[in-house]
């Protein structure tokens, strides 16, 4: 039991760890923005797993389980509204890519 | 955004309230009157945001099946995409990759405002891609604008099938 938890902390490190290199790595605004959902999604959830199971090893009982359930929830219910409106703003307020779209269908959009 | 009514408001309560007893999970009286007095007043104040029709329809056990392997079915898929962001971050790809925005077109059976944003809040959860806007055009077809970062395919409906796969599928089960 106690080596899953290990393994799950590994997994939901190493996913953080690709996006904050991601973030630094990534050319532009738009790259930047896409690396980050790693940290939110993949190191959320091992890490909530990871506790999950370190609450039944330890014997915490079911509130413990049910309330990281919730903040996985939380997380994953408000990470994506918060990286739609930054990415919309961003291309609202003309900030160019690092190498030209190779396809713009919002463009036509913008001029209806 | 719709009138408050008595339906709406006890539709947006209960969930108010069973949030909160999971949250504190205690049944002291104390905790149960401050709960519902929290609740009601959240609900008086958000339940026209919330409910536009049926006021119940969370409050119904098959949606709630739907729900769980809707769950499965996006942690599979935002694992698998995980992986190929792990790829392209750690590889010299990040540099070269060519980014663009697709429009894709909805599914037949999402109709609804809250299947739309259950399938754009999805599509944003993958890393890879980000719903940048949702648009309905005159025969009442939705569709999204899509910003992917690894772009493969740019004919519409192709993209479609690689970007939702069959996540649109089990979304549209929960809002029927």
């Amino acid at each position: 039991m106690i080596y899953a938890i290990y393994v799950f902390i590994a997994i939901g490190v190493f996913f953080s760890f690709v996006g904050t290199l991601g973030v630094m790595r990534m050319p532009d605004v738009y790259g930047k923005l896409q690396a980050s959902t790693c940290i939110a999604t993949m190191g959320t959830l091992s890490i909530t797993v990871a506790g999950v199971l370190y609450a039944i090893h330890a014997g915490m009982g079911v509130s413990v389980c049910i309330k990281l359930a919730i903040l996985l929830l939380f997380v994953w219910g408000t990470n994506p509204v918060s990286n739609h409106a930054l990415i919309k703003a961003a291309y609202k307020m003309g900030v160019k890519p690092y190498k030209e779209f190779k396809i713009d269908s919002y463009k036509e959009e913008e001029k209806k | 955004m719709e009138k408050r009514s008595f339906s709406s408001w006890l539709g947006t309560f209960i969930p108010c309230f069973l949030l909160w007893l999971l949250l504190t999970w205690s049944l002291e009286l104390r905790e149960i009157i401050l709960g519902a007095a929290v609740s009601a007043i959240v609900a008086w104040f958000t339940a026209r945001f919330f409910i536009h029709k049926k006021p119940f329809f969370l409050l119904n056990p098959v949606k709630w099946v739907h729900m769980v392997v809707y769950a499965v079915v996006l942690v599979v898929e935002v694992i698998k995409a995980n992986i190929a962001m792990a790829g392209i971050v750690l590889s010299s790809k990040c540099k070269t990759c060519q980014s663009g925005i697709v429009l894709i077109p909805a599914g037949e059976d999402i109709k609804s405002d809250y299947a739309l944003s259950t399938v754009s809040n999805a599509i944003t959860l993958t890393p890879g891609t980000i719903t940048m806007d949702v648009a309905e055009d005159k025969t009442g077809k939705n569709y999204y604008y899509v910003h992917w970062l690894d772009l493969q395919e740019t004919d519409p409906e192709k993209a479609g099938e690689m970007i939702k796969g069959t996540l649109e599928k089990y979304a549209g089960r929960i809002w029927k």
